[in-house]
């Protein structure tokens, strides 16, 4: 099993870790943008000083690697401080670097079996978790006679907070998609990579996206892909990662290859990352990323209602999914779209570039750090006074979800998609 | 102590700290062991403060057990300054992160010291003002931070530095008290010494600061010159004009090329220099003035004049300057940004000096400067890995501080001394000077816990070589009262410290007195670099006289009495945005030299200014250096107020008053026991 990648794409060219790392000269810069620095005020929990604790274990200042995984495990892997310095140290690479070395080749029972599922038994996944879904619908079902009482109430706000859970899907997005017999058509221009998030736990994201690619770019094609291999990348499978990206790499031989959750498409659009010492694969990967594209960077301004948009959706803003910003650098396709759609009721989100504290797991490994990250950004939202935030990566829609059901219910969030097909296709 | 009882200490650390808020994991120690400098000390914990309560309850435990103890902000410190060189507890303001009031009436701002600079700037666009000092770390540093070291920035030239936007501070002193500091105190500036002070003499816990309306109108322009020569020319030229720009930034060859290749902001690339100019103010005096500028600049060979007024086009203009330190961070793994500043007309010079320094050493330097203020940041980029490379950097900045104190000019300008240039502070200052700073940090902090062995040479230090050119010589006058009072100090006889005399009224036996009014004369006017140096006993009407003859300005009201009066009896306290150094005579017969003629300088403490109003108790006033100007100008930031309060001293006046006269021999009935 491969343990640790030997050469990182960075900013200035590939670089080995040692000198990736020490491209951090501790100007400090990144300290206000590192989201885990500013809620702690630990300098340990800071883009440079995780870059220095990865530097201390490469340079065996810091002798017990374990004594370094709160600090590595506590990154939100952003990017924001990769953004914020000059020489673009890649902090959350270097951080997974760490890891590695920490695990040194262990991987959690769970993330191992997850990987398995994914990679392996994607039909045994999805049986496992309709039953989850099945699960919690009958134990909010009480919520569906709630929402009545709420709604005679005027407290109409709360019940469409719910409904980010009651949806809990029980057809998923590869069914509808295979179901109308799109499978098998005729290659034409666009490929739409079916994400796990989409898949499993927002159908509806799916089904705006299709929408909205065949409404501008005509009909294209689905195939049957593999999870893109973030989360076994980020909890410390390479060699898992490295299969699933090749099998999709192999699936889709196609131009252009669209996806609408930010984290997998950032990762698709890394993929020669994980084989820059691989002669035979990495001029793939490196030939397969330029065709892939985010649909947040991609939706026309042509052909879009525009004239009433406004007043049925009240003031909206945006919340950067950090993969699509950090990790794609997709900032103003979005904004300019929203200008264009909403003119005055589009209102730009304070620190919109922070990340929510979703990030993957994190949520669940440092529920804490994540609920104080996520508060900071729920009262941004609240000031705002929007009462739609649309954000495009599925760590994105559950977090904000929750926060937002559980601080401001005032607010709902959305995926771009939906918002679009929604209000102005 | 530390090591008798730390379990004891930690635990008592532990109970004032909030939860989580009291580090001492190993990773935690390692990761206060730096901060932006290349020099390392570990510290033994790390307290998180919330307020001030917290940060004396911690200074209280520490003295209590001989800890020494450093407070830090954010850790973008050039100069090793918040390393904790000692060990101990690395006391962190960064928690302390509140805006606690903004006031648009009378043009002020309360701040907690963890705020970063960055979001105090964006919460006052909101309502259309702006603070001044601009540091290029602004967007990671803090206030607090800012204080410490007396940050500057571009648009210091023309609104000041820090200390100049400082109104009042709240601190916890090194004996656990919480003090509150302001302009408007009488006695001395004990509030002036702590900006700067880089955290030896206490902490920062809450900042008053001066803010600004927005001007009306900013125009930035970029000029691109054929040598750095006629570069400096253009800039000696726009000075000599009488127009303060907001901003004079000055770059290389080397440095464009870098720019260019990174950020491709549209610098002509075939400048041996370029100038950025920013001129703010009423849009009809920003045409008058930019007409003015660009005339200057054609005549000195400009051959490209680019302005811009609309916020987009200007931003564009600003991404070379912001992107030169990004684009050199690039070329290697770290940068050394050394921080000489000299006299204005000594930059030509300078320049040419430095060039064949870098290239004796064989270091890749660019060149970025503060050209309206002398103030040169020489950029060397080198990998610290490489421990040869690291010296010869090392080496090529101390060499190049060493020629910058020697043309007349100092080792930092706005990045503190730290303990990167404590050893050059010996090439600037005489022994009798840093005996004083040394007797200062003595008796304000008898156990030496407060960031203990930074800014003052230690003992272990290198051999003390001045490199400062010698002083300016004394008159006659000078030499006779000199002489005097070192024969009285010498016999213990106490003096009674006249000038003109329309300050102090008592009636005083005339053997006791010391008249300082012969000193009387100009000393030197530098005309090019816009310094004045005059004895202290000059009459504020000849002074006023004297600089209209010869076409300077110097905005210091009418009024009777001498200048030394005029500082010393704090009757106008705007004197201290323009007092660059002083001679002063002290009672053990030593004569220190403090500032000199350049326009911004954060080496050593601020004493000058702490003589501000302290009527003679500490010092004898011999001659003062002011920074003049060629024409007046309004300047909104600047504070103008009038008293002349005599002060009773309290206990922290008590213990300055024994690091310069311990024997009580000036104006003994001050300090006298009541």
């Amino acid at each position: 099993m491969a343990e640790h990648l030997e050469v990182l794409k960075t900013d200035l060219g590939e670089r080995g870790v040692y000198d990736s790392v020490s491209q951090c000269s501790r100007c400090g810069y990144c300290l206000s943008a590192c989201p885990t620095y500013v809620v702690t005020g630990k300098e340990a929990f800071s883009g440079r000083g995780r870059n220095q604790v990865v530097r201390m274990m490469v340079e065996g200042k810091i002798k017990k690697a374990s004594l370094a995984e709160e600090v590595l495990s506590s990154c939100l892997l952003c990017g924001a401080c990769t953004s914020a310095c000059y020489a673009h140290v890649p902090t959350a690479e270097l951080v997974l670097e760490g890891r590695r070395t920490i695990r040194g080749g262990k991987v959690h029972w769970l993330v191992r079996y997850l990987t398995w599922l994914l990679k392996d038994h994607p039909h045994l996944l999805a049986w496992q978790l309709k039953c989850v879904h099945l699960v919690r619908r009958l134990g909010i079902s009480r919520w569906v006679a709630l929402s009545g009482i709420l709604r005679a109430l005027g407290l109409k706000e709360l019940e469409m907070a719910e409904f980010q859970v009651q949806e809990a899907p029980l057809k998923f997005l590869h069914e509808y998609l295979g179901a109308n017999g799109q499978v098998k058509s005729k290659v034409t221009g666009w490929s739409y990579f079916t994400s796990c998030g989409p898949n499993y736990l927002y159908p509806r994201v799916g089904l705006a996206t299709v929408d909205l690619l065949r409404k501008f770019f005509g009909e294209g094609r689905f195939i049957k892909n593999s999870c893109c291999g973030l989360p076994a990348y980020n909890y410390g499978d390479l060699e898992s990662a490295k299969t699933m990206a090749k099998k999709n790499m192999q699936s889709f031989n196609v131009s252009l290859l669209v996806g609408d959750c930010s984290s997998c498409v950032a990762f698709l659009k890394n993929y020669d990352q994980l084989f820059l010492d691989d002669p035979v694969w990495k001029p793939k990967a490196q030939a397969f990323s330029t065709k892939v594209k985010d649909i947040i960077e991609m939706i026309p301004m042509e052909g879009l209602r525009t004239s009433d948009l406004g007043l049925r959706t009240g003031l909206v803003t945006y919340h950067d999914s950090c993969r699509a910003r950090n990790g794609q650098g997709v900032v103003s396709a979005p904004r300019e779209l929203f200008k264009a759609l909403l003119g005055p009721r589009y209102v730009e989100l304070p620190e919109s570039e922070w990340c929510c504290g979703g990030a993957g797991a994190f949520s669940f490994t440092h529920p804490e750090l994540s609920q104080e990250v996520l508060l900071r950004k729920i009262s941004h939202v609240a000031s705002t006074r929007a009462e739609v935030v649309v954000t495009s990566s599925t760590s994105c829609l559950i977090q904000l979800a929750h926060g937002l059901k559980k601080y401001y219910p005032d607010c709902r969030v959305m995926h771009l998609s939906e918002f679009v097909r929604n209000y102005a296709s | 102590m530390w090591r008798d009882h730390k379990v004891k200490i930690i635990a008592e650390l532990e109970r004032v700290a909030d939860k989580g808020r009291l580090l001492t994991d190993e990773v935690d120690i390692l990761s206060y062991t730096y901060d932006a400098a290349l020099d390392r000390a570990r510290p033994e914990a790390i307290f998180i403060a919330r307020d001030a309560a917290q940060v004396q309850r911690a200074v209280q435990i520490c003295l209590k057990h001989k800890v020494p103890y450093v407070a830090r902000g954010a850790g973008t410190n050039l100069s090793g300054g918040c390393i904790p060189l000692k060990g101990g507890v690395v006391i962190s303001l960064v928690g302390m992160d509140k805006i606690l009031e903004i006031d648009t009436q009378s043009h002020f701002a309360v701040v907690e010291p963890g705020v970063v600079n960055f979001r105090l700037q964006k919460e006052l666009e909101g309502v259309g003002f702006f603070y001044a000092p601009d540091p290029a770390s602004y967007k990671a540093c803090t206030l607090g931070g800012n204080v410490a070291e007396n940050a500057g920035g571009p648009r210091c030239l023309k609104y000041g530095v820090t200390s100049n936007h400082v109104l009042a501070l709240e601190c916890v002193m090194p004996n656990g008290d919480i003090q509150k500091w302001s302009l408007q105190d009488s006695g001395p500036e004990i509030m002036s010494l702590l900006v700067g002070a880089e955290g030896t003499l206490g902490i920062v816990t809450k900042i008053w600061l001066k803010i600004l309306p927005m001007p009306e109108m900013i125009e930035t322009s970029l000029a691109a010159f054929p040598s750095l020569e006629s570069a400096i020319e253009a800039v000696s030229e726009i000075i000599a004009s009488g127009v303060v720009p907001r901003t004079l930034e000055a770059m290389d060859r080397v440095t464009v090329e870098a720019v260019e290749s990174y950020v491709h902001a549209g610098y002509p690339l075939q400048a041996e220099a370029v100038l950025l100019i920013e001129l703010d103010g009423t849009s009809s005096r920003v045409s008058k003035e930019s007409k003015i500028v660009q005339e200057i600049c054609k005549k000195h060979k400009a051959f490209e004049y680019r302005v811009a007024r609309e916020f987009q086009e200007r931003e564009k203009l600003w991404e070379g300057r912001r992107g030169a330190y990004a684009s050199l961070a690039r070329l290697a793994p770290n940068v050394l940004v050394e921080d000489g500043v000299v006299p204005r007309n000594k930059l030509s010079e300078a320049l040419k000096d430095i060039k064949e320094i870098a290239a004796k050493h064989e270091v890749k330097m660019a060149l970025l400067f503060h050209a309206g203020d002398g103030n040169l940041h020489p950029n060397i980029i080198f990998d610290e890995r490489n421990l040869f490379e690291t010296k010869q950097v090392k080496r090529a900045g101390y060499e190049i501080l060493k020629h910058c104190v020697s043309l007349g000019g100092s080792i930092s300008g706005e990045h503190g001394i730290g303990v990167d240039k404590r050893v050059a502070m010996s090439w600037l200052f005489t022994p009798p000077t840093l005996n004083l700073f040394r007797r200062l940090k003595k008796f304000l902090d008898p156990d030496n816990l407060s960031n203990p062995d930074k800014i003052i040479p230690l003992a272990s230090d290198q051999e003390p070589i001045l490199f400062r050119p010698s002083s300016k010589g004394w008159s006659f006058q000078a030499q006779k009262i000199i002489e005097m009072a070192r024969e009285r100090c010498a016999h213990k006889i106490s003096s009674v410290i006249i000038g003109s005399g329309t300050k102090l009224s008592h009636p005083f036996r005339r053997e006791d007195i010391l008249y300082t009014n012969g000193l009387d004369q100009v000393l030197e006017l530098d005309d090019s670099n816009y310094t004045l140096t005059v004895e202290a006993g000059i009459t504020l009407h000849v002074l006023k006289e004297t600089l209209k003859k010869k076409g300077f300005y110097l905005p210091i009201p009418d009024g009777k009495g001498s200048l030394g009066g005029l500082i010393s009896a704090k009757a106008w306290g705007g004197v201290r945005d323009y007092l660059l150094g002083m001679r002063l005579l002290l009672a053990n017969g030593d004569v220190v030299e403090l500032g000199g003629n350049v326009v911004k300088n954060v080496a050593g403490y601020d004493v000058p200014k702490l003589l501000i109003g302290s009527w003679g108790g500490l010092a004898i006033i011999l001659d003062v250096t002011l920074k003049v100007f060629a024409q007046p100008f309004p300047l909104s930031s600047h504070i103008s107020y009038l008293s002349s309060n005599f002060f009773v001293p309290n206990n922290w006046h008590r213990r300055i008053k024994q690091a310069f006269d311990p024997d009580n021999l000036f104006n003994p009935w001050i300090f006298a026991e009541r």
